[in-house]
């Protein structure tokens, strides 16, 4: 247990703060930030001028399988990876970095982020408790995520073997996405995503 | 002959030039990132970054290209260029590659 010094809470406060701008939930702030429920509220009704969304995060690895969510997906594991081996700072920090080079990436491609915060959060979460693995492309040899114990020898990524319709429609594809990835699960997330189906 | 020659080593120079003290800016910006975007080690980041100018332009003025071409097999450089990909998607399957590229030179460098 930590003593509460100033400076700590200051500490926590910008993380929160961080957190919060990057739409992280909740449930993944009170885990995350050495904070109450209460003051967490508060900040992110002065950060987002609304309140927090209620709901479950997102709990099935499905969603990382279609075509273009896997394909962020993938991105953005590489990076954390990347981070994870090279970078001495705490996981959270790790992972916000990831998370903001991956959107730099995306900016840079002039593309919108397909994977939310809570989605890249739950991911990494994935793969820690090994529900998802990185299997190497036999064509590219770049690393994509996949289930985990999927076999690996003649895998073929997304990229080098689109689907037929992919990328053919957004808004329909994004219909798509959500079909499979709703599947049985409470789906209380990103605005974006909720925006391409009503 | 030698005109050309001469013309093109500064072209290089500049090339390597540039790319030096993009990758410096880049080091001291953050250390981090910048060993994720140039694929280098962390012992390389924090040469260059304490490198001085003096330093940088007598290594640049070379008749040799300082930097390499990452995606450096041909199924890799294939896989990304080919059969018309749209931009995005090549930007995309080329930060897939990339990162995971930096992080297989590492593991193949660390035992030894």
């Amino acid at each position: 247990m930590t003593r509460k010094t100033v400076l700590g809470e200051v500490r926590e406060v910008q993380l929160a703060i961080e957190l919060i701008g990057l739409g992280a939930r909740l449930q993944f702030l009170e885990a995350e930030v050495g904070l109450s429920r209460e003051r967490l509220i508060r900040l992110y009704k002065e950060i987002k001028g609304v309140s927090p969304p209620k709901g479950l995060l997102p709990f099935s690895t499905d969603w990382y399988m279609t075509w273009l969510a896997n394909i962020h997906s993938s991105m953005f594991y590489n990076i954390y990876q990347f981070m994870k081996i090279h970078s001495d700072e705490e996981k959270v920090w790790i992972l916000i970095k990831s998370y903001k080079l991956y959107l730099q990436q995306i900016a840079a491609q002039d593309s919108e982020p397909i994977l939310d915060f809570t989605r890249a959060y739950t991911m990494v979460r994935f793969f820690d408790s090994d529900m998802l693995q990185l299997s190497t492309c036999s064509r590219c040899a770049g690393q994509f995520v996949a289930h985990a114990h999927d076999h690996k020898s003649g895998y073929v990524c997304v990229l080098c073997r689109p689907p037929s319709r992919a990328g053919k429609a957004r808004g329909a594809k994004r219909g798509a996405v959500a079909g499979i990835a709703g599947d049985g699960m409470v789906f209380g997330v990103e605005p974006a995503l909720e925006g391409g189906l009503h | 002959m030698n005109v050309a020659n001469g013309e093109i080593s500064r072209e290089i120079g500049d090339v390597n030039l540039a790319y030096m003290l993009l990758a410096q800016k880049l080091v001291k910006q953050d250390r981090v990132a910048a060993m994720f975007r140039l694929g280098i080690s962390s012992e390389l980041a924090d040469m260059l970054a304490g490198m001085s100018l003096a330093q940088i332009l007598k290594l640049a003025a070379s008749n040799f290209l300082l930097c390499s071409f990452r995606l450096n097999e041909h199924a890799s450089m294939s896989a990304v260029v080919g059969e018309g990909k749209d931009t995005t998607l090549q930007q995309a399957h080329m930060a897939i590659l990339m990162s995971a590229r930096t992080l297989q030179m590492q593991k193949n460098t660390v035992p030894a």
